[in-house]
């Protein structure tokens, strides 16, 4: 076990010195963490941008362009077609958008499915369409009772001065929605994870380049103690990286990650799954500038296609099928439940076998073909 | 007592390419025993199969009566190995590198500490150990390569060319060490296609070439299957092809091969007295503008041996 403790040691020793290596592990993460989570809604006092389509003198239009205007986390400007909304959403101009068509009762509301930021902007839209239609329903029900429409609106005017009150608290205390963080901290956690774990490979082989293994070899140490020893090193790399994700973003965004026990099974088959990828690297790759160019590419159209870099929904379903061929995408999957309340690893079983399986099989073809190509005494 | 090595009938095949053709020799206790070679004749894949690093196709091979391929944990060790590659980790200091090896080799802690000082102090580098390696010269790096072979007192030291691509200053300062380590009894494996350097480091020299080991013995066994017969160099000026070609003929020359552009070796007996001949037969073809006649050495030896020069 010494050796083994060596060999784990030197590698980290190694990893220290590398600087830019350094920043790509501890600074990047957080930075990328940061701005992706503000773009997404992550500042809790920033007002929403939510764009409305409305036709002037349309009572109902306008009662709930009165509502939403009130709305203190959002921020309403109008626009000429359901067309341009579409397009703005698109853009990421505003988080969502609604189409009050004239005379109709029957909203559109456009966003994207899963931003933080739309979802945030949903739920206020929902509140303030709530809110007319009740006065509708309401001021229906008093002329149906026999008023005439002017006193009718000044039972409902009276009836909503008196729950005005309780709307304010409802609204007025936690803004509630989900934040940015919450989605882009789990994304680079993945992310960064994996695509570090394969640029420790270009370590692996310069150490191979430069007869290092091979030199272990010729101290007295089993082939397997040595393969351990390389592999061990990668995984306490990749760990190291995702629990410094885990906590920093915890304490630094309150994220909150949801059971423990679940989110460190997740987490712990996700790094070995990425350290097989690194010893896969580090075995086949003949040249240490290689590894840096084909690992973190590789990194990242796996981070797309897992829906790391943007949400899954807005790929399209046939690269969400394809990125389910990948660990990005089932462990964004569970890691996202886990966040929910009351789940837990009961919810996420099918993520953690699949997540396991594909750990075995990436841990085994790496390990056999780093045994062939870098130990083996021929 | 056990010899250090013993190596027999060493096979390496790649393919239908036989590398190391049928090798064997032994190394006593306390012997200095150099593999002397040009490039590419089999010393490194030797050297490879002997530390465990490589299976032989065929052959055995015994380290202090170790078999290596029965018990390789145990054979390697009793080996210090100095690959030709200098094997370390540039980002880390000579200190730590030589502490990554201790722990390799399982010393206990607080013996690595004084061994690695020792061993820093005995190659000269007790002042830069804690320097990263990747900021030392070659020959530092050399250097810290046979310390770290050093560390856990080997019985048998194994140099894979330990000089190459080194500093004039440092390759002294490594022949000064290897010279000390074997007048204090350490066996030694030593390769080297530099006939200097074994000649003075090794009491018994083996002679490679294309895989097979033409003869060994002391220097002076080796020199005297020359049967008298000295090293003439030739500077030409003009055909050295044609030239060799039409020495070869000349009565008393058993050898000549082309060692350059405009130089020529000869083995011939009585070589002093040949001169005028030797002169006469080349001209026609070229010039001699230059000739030295050479006492028997190691580089005779290799030529009657081999047909060929150690240097390509």
């Amino acid at each position: 076990m010494s050796a083994v403790r060596a060999i784990v040691v030197a590698n980290l020793l190694r990893q220290t010195r590398d600087r830019v290596g350094l920043f790509f592990m501890v600074v990047m993460p957080f930075v990328t963490i940061m701005f992706v989570g503000l773009a997404m809604g992550g500042a809790a006092d920033a007002r929403i941008p939510v764009a409305v389509v409305a036709a002037d003198g349309d009572p109902t239009a306008a009662a709930v362009l009165r509502e939403l205007s009130s709305s203190p986390a959002l921020e309403v400007r109008r626009a000429d077609s359901a067309e341009e909304v579409r397009a703005d959403v698109r853009r990421g101009a505003v988080a969502a958008g609604l189409v009050i068509p004239q005379g109709s009762t029957r909203f559109d509301l456009v966003m994207t499915q899963t931003s933080g930021s739309g979802m945030a902007a949903r739920s206020e839209i929902d509140v303030a369409v709530g809110k007319v239609s009740a006065v509708m329903e309401a001021t229906r029900a008093a002329e149906k009772a026999g008023a005439g429409p002017e006193l009718a609106a000044e039972h409902v005017r009276a009836a909503q001065a008196e729950s005005a009150a309780v709307a304010v608290r409802d609204t007025g205390g936690d803004s509630g929605g989900p934040t940015g963080f919450a989605y882009t901290a789990p994304a680079n956690l993945l992310l960064f994870t994996f695509i570090n774990s394969m640029a420790v490979a270009a370590a692996l082989v310069e150490s191979r380049r430069i007869g290092m293994v091979r030199r272990t070899l010729a101290a007295p140490v089993r082939e397997g103690t040595v393969l351990f020893g390389e592999a061990l090193s990668r995984l306490v790399v990749a760990a190291a990286q995702a629990l410094l994700i885990i906590v920093v973003s915890a304490l630094m965004f309150g994220v909150s990650w949801g059971d423990p026990l679940g989110v460190t099974v997740v987490v712990a088959l996700f790094c070995l799954v990425a350290t097989g990828a690194a010893m896969l690297v580090g075995a086949l790759v003949a040249n240490p500038q290689q590894a840096p160019a084909i690992g973190p590419p590789l990194g990242i159209v796996l981070g797309m296609l897992g829906g790391c870099l943007w949400p899954k929904e807005v790929a399209g379903e046939a690269l969400t099928t394809i990125g389910y061929l990948f660990p990005h995408s089932w462990a964004m999957d569970a890691l996202l439940a886990l966040t929910r309340p009351g789940s837990g690893l009961g919810t996420v079983w099918t993520e953690v076998a699949v997540l396991a399986g594909m750990a075995a099989l990436a841990l085994g073809i790496a390990l056999i073909v780093f045994r062939r190509r870098a130990l083996r005494v021929a | 007592m056990k010899p250090a090595l013993v190596c027999t009938d060493l096979v390496k095949r790649y393919g239908d390419r036989t590398v190391v053709d049928r090798v064997g020799f032994h190394i006593d206790e306390g012997e200095a025993y150099g593999l002397l070679g040009p490039n590419g004749a089999g010393k490194t894949t030797t050297i490879s199969m002997l530390v465990g690093l490589l299976r032989p196709d065929g052959g055995t091979v015994t380290v202090g009566g170790v078999d290596v391929a029965a018990d390789p944990i145990a054979a390697k060790r009793l080996i210090g190995y100095v690959p030709q590659d200098i094997a370390l980790y540039p980002e880390l200091t000579a200190r730590e590198n030589l502490r990554f090896f201790g722990r390799l080799y399982a010393l206990p802690r607080r013996e690595l500490a004084a061994r690695i000082g020792e061993v820093l102090e005995l190659v000269g580098l007790a002042d830069r150990a804690d320097d990263r390696v990747e900021t030392y010269s070659g020959g530092m790096k050399r250097r810290t390569n046979i310390a770290v072979a050093l560390l856990h007192r080997p019985r048998l030291l194994i140099l894979d060319e330990p000089t190459v691509g080194v500093d004039p200053q440092s390759r002294v300062a490594i022949l000064d060490n290897v010279e000390r380590l074997v007048a204090e009894g350490m066996s030694l494996l030593y390769t080297s296609h530099y006939m200097e350097e074994v000649e003075r480091v090794c009491t018994r020299v083996g002679i490679i070439d294309r895989g097979r080991l033409m003869a060994d013995g002391s220097k002076r066994e080796l020199v005297a299957e020359l049967g008298g017969s000295d090293r003439v160099e030739l500077v030409v000026d003009g055909d050295v092809e044609a030239t060799a070609e039409k020495l070869r003929a000349v009565e008393g020359v058993s050898e000549a091969v082309v060692t350059g552009t405009s130089s020529v070796r000869l083995l011939a007996t009585g070589g002093r007295h040949l001169l005028p001949t030797l002169i006469a037969a080349a001209s026609g073809t070229a010039a001699v503008t230059g000739v030295e006649v050479v006492e028997p050495d190691l580089e005779a030896a290799f030529l009657h041996l081999t047909g060929s020069t150690l240097r390509d």
